[in-house]
């Protein structure tokens, strides 16, 4: 019964799957409408998006996080950005973390939770999943306030419609030691050319999201190839990237998939040079690692957060509370210090304690995040609009870095 | 030749603060059934173990056939121990159990084979060879303890209150069945019982433990009729004493005497004492029916109490009505023994 | 006759025992069969369906894609081999270490150290899993962790992290598993078995061989399940300590999100693996003993 549901919505938001590729080839690349028919305006997955007025909260709100996202003071009593809503709106909030965008998918698809902040590889999923309902930004104040390349992105948006109200943003940087590597580094190739004099000590993240790293290189470095979004792999340029995987393999020396693991890696001298993420680099050097992490010129890929609503959640006022709350200025400066990235709110770089933070992270800088390509979920209808082939789903993504890390 | 099978000098072992064995010399002769009798913790069972080289002896010397074996371990002394809780192999056949002593001395497979039978056999066992142990029943399971012990043919067999967990009529029949064997097989047999009636019936002679030594060593009849202490008298049989005023009342001199309950003659008012015979006055205190005979506890004036049994041969009246009575109790002075302790 | 007097007393389940251990046993062997037997029943059915390439949803088609793809590829095969490797590996080495320990526990050490013995085997199964990896990880830094800085002197390296880690932390945190029951089984061996055997004049090594280790041999393979069964779906450990060492839990949870057919074919594989053991191990005869 349920699974009939859930295929039967499904269908209608992508025309059914097998006559969809006519059908969406009149979506202009970059609008949003990567997978979706331009008439399915009307029926966008999840419903119609809440009316409004924001009324009175039900008295508590069930909310699912990146760690470091939603803090009650537990983790350290002076980053507390929860009690003051909870106080402000009297929707007592129940907090669960999250370690990877997969679990996020699968706690959301289990239920039970009212907003979730999710990052661009798991958008798509919870949207096409019928998990999430379409977000009206008119009851969000302080969405006005948000930095416009951040509105309506792929990975948040389908068809024009918002799903979601962007939260902050970080790119994936190239991290090295600066005792054993001689810099300044601003290229990815020391951790994917095999001349690399860092072989052995070479670290990458270990996802399948990973081999859009590698697809970012090739864009840079093998334009023949045609990549023009690194989501949006047809069979051959998915084949190169995993070639250029294959290849990273020989010089890596360890992959990383939790920041407490890159630094110590870092720290013992086990990777001299890979991935990393600003809030690593700051760490590490607080812990007196001699690290430098840039954005490598051949651009990056990079994450952008957003917060969503669940389609079926009863705690619909508490839930639109929540969203205009973790956006505004004030708190959204304190998530950014406390998480390290870039806020959203151009409003919050006022509020940061430290001054120059928002230049550290480049918040307002549009030329600096324009080579960044946030995390996105491929599927076979070609994510950069291309209808002549079928993309690399991210099933077969995943497969593929298995089989990777098993040889 | 001339050496005892096996002879026991200051032997000494405590366990913490408890000397379970203080200073032990014992000879047991070559050939004999030689019992430790003695109440729990009395050092018995501690002396037997330290014989077959289980427990170290914290001074003294153990020698088997004049050999000094103090220092060896069990798997170098020439003796076979049969174990309280018979301590079979279970993932090993009757057979294999039987064969166990003999494999490990690397003896032919023929001639293991041959004699685990024949032991097996000895011991009304022959057809059972393939069973495992716990198909057996306890009594079962004690014989094949036994023929596992007695293939190794070793000059002494040393056992452990080894009837200890039968039925009292298998106990009597296993009895008796021990003493055939010992007297086939012709070895030493170091027998350890807190049982004063298993150890009259089977022994050539009684060695009675009390706390870590011997208070005692004698032929059952010597220990029974003639008990060396107090507590030999009081363990061996029935505690029958005479002490001080009335003993120097009725035997004429003082001391702690002693005389067997079945000895003395409960004389009923109007019977007559025989010429010669001590006699003393009592009140009956207790009447006991035990089939055979029945009992009679008598309390003396002074104090004392003597038990006087009285074979039910005659009477077949019910002699309860004695209780509380006014008896006179008379026995042949041949049977009162001074005693030591 | 012995009936009527028994009828007097007790219930209804007194005279029916049959009944009353239906009744007592009928909610556990349903968690039994629901739960754990449903749950293995579905993983087993997903492993023959397959996603939609658009939607990344389930598609509940037959197929034997997934196995098709687990068994012909060569880089899944040698993550076979070389997660049943580290699992006989640690099972090995939790024997040659574990054994021992658990015979001095038991029978060597004085009763008054046996409960503190005891205690210090548990210990460290009271720490967190997590903990006790970064542990190892700290430990095994091939420039200057402990196991570097102690084999220095020998002119040896540290092995640094892959295959050999992922053995040593294995061996470490399943320890305890093959330590207890060993030790249980050892003090329920009486001591007069081993009095008995040295009576009849078996040295130490002949009584191990002969009486200790065959009686013990139900609790070692008790704990030999434990150990080889644990190693095999692990996968954490190797995510910490395994460089780039993977395991076939590491492919599951790669895939378990966005290809759960293909991750449930994969999960598979050590639960056959596991019940080839007890098959195995039934066969021995061992289990009933258990």
């Amino acid at each position: 019964m349920k699974t009939a549901a859930a295929c039967s919505v499904a269908a209608l938001a992508l025309a059914a799957c097998s006559s969809s590729s006519d059908s969406a080839s009149s979506a202009p690349a970059g609008s949003g409408a990567a997978s979706a028919p331009a008439e399915s305006q009307a029926a966008a997955p999840g419903g119609a998006a809440y009316a409004g007025p924001v009324g009175d909260g039900e008295g508590q709100l069930n909310i699912l996080a990146w760690p470091g996202y939603a803090e009650d003071g537990s983790t350290d009593p002076s980053v507390d950005w929860v009690t003051p809503f909870e106080k402000a709106t009297g929707c007592q909030v129940n907090v669960k973390t999250f370690g990877t965008s997969d679990e996020a998918v699968k706690l959301m698809q289990g239920g039970g939770w009212d907003v979730v902040s999710a990052s661009g590889d798991a958008t798509l999923r919870l949207i096409y999943g019928d998990t999430v309902q379409p977000v009206n930004t008119d009851l969000v104040p302080n969405y006005a306030d948000i930095f416009p390349d951040l509105k309506m992105q792929k990975f948040n948006s389908v068809d024009g419609v918002a799903y979601g109200i962007p939260h902050g943003r970080g790119a994936n940087l190239i991290m090295w030691n600066t005792d054993k590597v001689t810099g300044p580094i601003d290229s990815w190739a020391p951790t994917f050319e095999a001349d690399s004099p860092y072989k052995g000590t070479v670290t990458a993240y270990d996802s399948p999201i990973f081999i859009a790293d590698a697809a970012v290189y090739l864009m840079a470095t093998k334009p023949e190839l045609g990549i023009t979004d690194p989501y949006a792999l047809d069979q051959t340029q998915f084949q190169a990237a995993m070639d250029l995987l294959t290849q990273q393999k020989e010089l890596v020396g360890e992959y990383w998939s939790d920041y407490t693991k890159s630094i110590d890696s870092f720290k013992s001298g086990t990777s001299t040079i890979g991935t990393s993420w600003q809030v690593i680099a700051n760490l590490a050097k607080s812990e007196g690692v001699p690290v430098e992490a840039v954005k490598a010129k051949e651009g990056a890929t990079g994450w952008s957060d957003t917060w969503m609503v669940a389609k079926d959640t009863p705690n619909i006022n508490c839930a639109y509370k929540w969203l205009d709350w973790i956006v505004s200025p004030e708190a959204n400066a304190q998530v950014a210090e406390w998480f390290g990235e870039a806020p959203a709110n151009a409003k919050a770089c006022d509020l940061t304690s430290d001054k120059t933070f928002c230049d550290t992270y480049h918040a307002g800088d549009t030329e600096y995040w324009k080579d960044v390509y946030y995390w996105n979920t491929p599927t076979a209808n070609c994510l950069d609009g291309r209808t002549d082939t079928q993309c690399v789903p991210y099933s077969d993504w995943s497969t593929a870095w298995a089989e990777l890390r098993s040889s | 030749m001339g050496e005892p099978a096996i002879r026991l000098r200051g032997l000494t072992r405590s366990f913490g603060d408890v000397r379970a064995v203080a200073g032990v010399d014992l000879d047991v002769v070559d050939g004999e059934f030689l019992t430790l009798l003695g109440p729990s913790g009395s050092g018995k069972t501690t002396v037997l173990r330290m014989i077959a080289g289980f427990e170290r002896p914290d001074a003294g010397t153990i020698e088997l056939a004049g050999t000094d074996v103090t220092d060896r371990p069990p798997y170098a002394r020439d003796v076979n121990t049969v174990f309280q809780d018979y301590a079979l192999f279970p993932h090993m056949s009757v057979r294999k159990n039987v064969e166990y002593g003999l494999r490990v001395k690397k003896v032919p497979a023929a001639e293991r084979r041959a004699r685990a039978q024949e032991a097996l056999d000895a011991v009304r066992l022959g057809e059972y060879g393939e069973r495992a142990p716990s198909q057996l029943s306890g009594g079962q399971r004690q014989r094949v303890a036994l023929a596992r012990a007695l293939v190794n043919r070793p000059k002494v067999l040393l056992l452990d209150e080894p009837l200890g967990a039968l039925d009292l009529k298998l106990r009597e029949q296993m009895q008796v069945e021990l003493k055939a064997i010992q007297r086939d097989v012709g070895i030493t047999f170091v027998f350890v019982t807190h049982d004063q009636d298993e150890a009259r019936t089977m022994s050539d002679r009684i060695a009675v433990f009390n706390e870590g030594t011997i208070a005692q060593l004698g032929t059952p009849t010597q220990v029974y009729e003639h008990p060396a202490t107090t507590f030999v008298a009081g363990f061996v049989g029935t505690s029958n004493l005479l002490h001080g005023e009335t003993a120097h009342a009725v035997v004429g001199r003082s001391g702690t005497w002693s005389v067997r309950p079945e000895k003395i003659r409960l004389l009923l008012p109007d019977e007559p004492a025989a010429e010669g015979m001590r006699t003393v006055g009592g009140t009956v205190r207790e009447v006991v029916y035990v089939g055979m005979s029945t009992r009679f506890v008598v309390d003396l004036p002074g104090g004392d109490t003597l038990m006087a049994v009285r074979q039910n041969a005659e009477e077949s009246a019910d002699l309860g009505y004695l209780r509380g009575t006014a008896v006179r109790l008379s026995w042949d002075p041949r049977f009162e023994y001074q005693i030591a302790g | 006759m012995t009936t009527a007097t028994s009828t007097q007393r007790g219930g209804f389940g007194y005279r029916h025992p049959r009944v009353r251990l239906a009744g007592l046993l009928t909610a556990p062997m349903a968690w039994l069969v629901v739960v754990y037997l449903g749950s293995l029943a579905a993983l087993f059915l997903t492993a023959f369906w397959t996603v939609n390439d658009f939607t990344g949803q389930l598609v509940k088609t037959f197929t034997l894609k997934n196995f098709q793809q687990v068994f012909t590829n060569s880089a899944y095969l040698e993550t076979m081999v070389r997660t049943v490797s580290i699992a006989v590996l640690v099972t090995v080495l939790a024997l040659v270490i574990g054994v021992p320990l658990a015979f001095f526990m038991a029978r060597v050490a004085s009763s008054r150290w046996q409960p503190l013995l005891v205690a210090l085997v548990l210990t460290p199964l009271w720490a967190s899993y997590l903990v006790k990896v970064y542990a190892w990880r700290a430990m095994l830094q091939p420039e200057n962790g402990v196991v570097a800085w102690f084999l220095q002197p020998f002119g040896l390296s540290g092995p640094g992290y892959g295959f050999t880690a992922i053995v040593i932390t294995l061996t470490y945190l399943w320890l305890p598993y093959m330590i207890l029951p060993v030790y249980a089984g050892l003090t329920r061996l009486p001591d007069s078995m081993l009095d008995a055997s040295a009576d009849l004049g078996a040295r130490n090594g002949r009584t191990l061989r002969s009486v200790v280790l065959p009686m013990i041999f139900p609790s070692v393979v008790a704990g030999s399940i434990f150990t080889f069964s644990l190693s095999l779906g692990d996968y954490i450990t190797a995510q910490i300590v395994g460089g780039k060492t993977v395991m076939l839990g590491n492919v599951v949870q790669t895939t378990y999100v966005t290809n759960l057919p293909f991750a449930a074919a994969v999960a598979t594989i050590p639960v056959i693996i596991v019940l080839l053991y007890l098959l195995v191990v039934r066969k021995s005869g061992a289990l009933e003993n258990l």
